[in-house]
């Protein structure tokens, strides 16, 4: 902002900038600094620091199911949207134009049309008139069609960034159709797979609308495992296992910004 | 730039697509749709084909109030994020190089965090007793050893819901801001518009796209929300989300339970479609159409 034009509005929105900063962090660093406290319930301020409750959970069996089921989930269904997503991006940007594209494209992204917990409550409806009755596989087609739009929304502007001369030009020195993609397009488009492949393994991993409606006893993602913790224990166990997933998404950050950039993941 | 050489390979690699999404979100959806007309019986659910799904919604108080709760939270919501949305998009499109890349990790980073989690931070920030953050700073601050019980209330939901979708608010809005010249910002100041009248009659209005797109993500995602109203408004703040949960799972009526959720999609874009209609500036002199006559961008994704 420029101090000239803007003049003392310049210091107000920086102010209200810095505490709207503090209201987003705030939740997080409070269940950060409970998960470090000695004391046997969750509350403020904290008595002390200790690791015991992080031990605590790397010791659970309960909690080490729930993330090892989350991250497992999250996995499989991130390769069968990629599988099915790249080549029908890579059909969307070169087939532009051709009758039913239009048609085929919207298809693809339309899941955004609706709630992630109506799609969810739908195929719960859908697998039970069908007696598809495996919970896992129920989860994972449901993960799968949420963020298969968002891998190609992703897939799709990167594509739009390649020159595609540069691929004609390989095929003309005699490169393969194939050759020619795998090493002037696809390594071009790399960044931009790997950061609709780490936005949707982080949707998977933190899914809770969809998981609700086919969880049972046996089968808890993690953020239902933790939801229905929060009914029963009031320790700060919760936090640490909230403290776990901080960093995993911290790494997945800063790992996005490495790769392509926050501001040009984020559209901005 | 891109030969049409095989229209018939590019509609093949679409093909594993089309088909997973008709199977199993298009059909699903169907299914669902059409089990609102249908009735629950001890056997299961079965014809006759009726619309009484949808008038008990209409016709039962309590829904109609658990409706009215779902938009206000949601409304308040979209209005707060607006305001506190908009200076930190400015700070990312105008502040200086550290400034903005602080700013704009601070919104992201919170979008991998589950909102389980960032709902649990707030349950503790809250929390109605004397150990709750805030609870602790105000009677440090001599307001008395108990000075709010903001947990399962409206309000306490409305904050958990800015903070889950305030980062769909912000990058719209710095990306609308990041695209006005700052040759016109330049053009105000020298022609005498001190900071507020640049803001709200040169910035705002160019930036009515973004506020638009912000505003329509934000609303949309409130109102479906399921997590936020079942951790911080307990049964006192019931939305339309958590009562379609009930229903199938507690209830088990699932016939009712596809009808309300067919209510909430229709409640959200009936309400997106009002606001478009409203702020769409072909319908309104020309004198007060200011200088925003882009249309808002059409929506795509605005559930998600």
């Amino acid at each position: 902002m420029n101090e000239r034009i803007y003049g003392p509005i310049k210091q107000i929105l920086n102010g209200m900038a810095l505490l709207a900063m503090l209201f987003v962090l705030a939740p997080l660093l409070i269940s950060l600094a409970i998960s470090l406290s000695p004391g046997p319930f969750a509350t403020f301020p904290p008595t002390g620091i200790t690791l015991a409750w992080y031990a605590k959970i790397l010791h659970s069996r309960d909690f080490l199911a729930s993330l090892g089921l989350s991250f497992g989930l999250a996995m499989v269904s991130t390769f069968i949207a990629l599988l099915v997503g790249v080549p029908a991006s890579l059909a969307i940007v070169r087939g532009r134009g051709l009758p039913g594209m239009a048609l085929v494209e919207a298809l693809l992204l339309s899941p955004l049309l609706l709630p992630v917990l109506i799609t969810g409550l739908s195929l719960l409806q859908f697998t039970a008139w069908t007696g598809i009755s495996n919970t896992l596989v129920n989860m994972s087609i449901g993960y799968v069609v949420v963020i298969i739009p968002y891998i190609i929304r992703t897939v799709v502007t990167s594509l739009k960034l390649v020159n595609y001369s540069l691929e004609e030009a390989a095929r003309t020195l005699g490169a393969s159709a194939l050759v020619a993609f795998m090493k002037v397009t696809l390594i071009q488009i790399a960044p931009g797979i790997m950061a609709g492949a780490l936005f949707a393994f982080m949707i998977s991993l933190d899914n809770l609308t969809i998981s609700i409606w086919f969880t049972n006893a046996e089968i808890n993602p993690l953020p239902i495992y933790m939801m229905k913790r929060m009914d029963s224990v009031f320790d700060p166990s919760i936090a640490a296992m909230s403290g776990v997933m901080l960093l995993v998404g911290t790494c997945v950050v800063l790992l996005l910004e490495r790769l392509v950039g926050l501001r040009r993941s984020m559209g901005i | 730039m891109k030969p049409h050489r095989q229209p018939l390979v590019y509609l093949l690699m679409t093909l594993p697509g089309v088909l997973f999404l008709l199977v199993a979100f298009i059909a699903p959806v169907v299914v669902m749709l059409s089990s609102s007309f249908l009735t629950q019986t001890s056997q299961g659910i079965d014809l006759p084909i009726t619309f009484s799904n949808y008038w008990r919604v209409i016709d039962t108080p309590l829904y109609g109030h658990v409706i009215w709760i779902t938009l206000r939270i949601s409304l308040y919501t979209t209005l707060l994020a607006l305001f506190v949305g908009f200076p930190i998009a400015m700070v990312i499109a105008r502040g200086g190089p550290f400034y903005s890349r602080l700013a704009i990790i601070i919104v992201v980073a919170p979008l991998v965090v589950s909102v389980v989690i960032r709902t649990y931070g707030w349950s503790l920030l809250l929390a109605n007793n004397k150990s709750g953050v805030l609870n602790w700073t105000l009677a440090h601050l001599g307001f008395g050893p108990i000075a709010t019980h903001l947990m399962y209330t409206e309000t306490a939901v409305v904050l958990g819901s800015l903070h889950v979708f305030l980062p769909m608010m912000v990058l719209p809005l710095s990306s609308a801001i990041a695209r006005v010249n700052p040759a016109v910002e330049e053009a105000a100041g020298t022609l005498g518009a001190n900071g507020w009248r640049l803001l709200w009659y040169i910035m705002l209005p160019l930036c009515k796209p973004g506020i638009l797109a912000g505003a329509s993500v934000v609303f949309s995602l409130t109102a479906a929300s399921f997590v936020t109203p079942a951790i911080l408004g307990g049964s006192y703040a019931l939305m339309l989300g958590n009562l379609v949960e009930q229903q199938i799972l507690a209830v088990y009526d699932w016939p009712f339970g596809s009808a309300l959720a067919v209510v909430m999609v229709l409640l959200i874009y009936g309400v997106n479609g009002l606001a478009g209609w409203a702020f769409d500036s072909k319908h309104l002199p020309r004198a007060s159409r200011g200088l925003a006559l882009r249309r808002a961008p059409r929506l795509r994704g605005s559930l998600s």
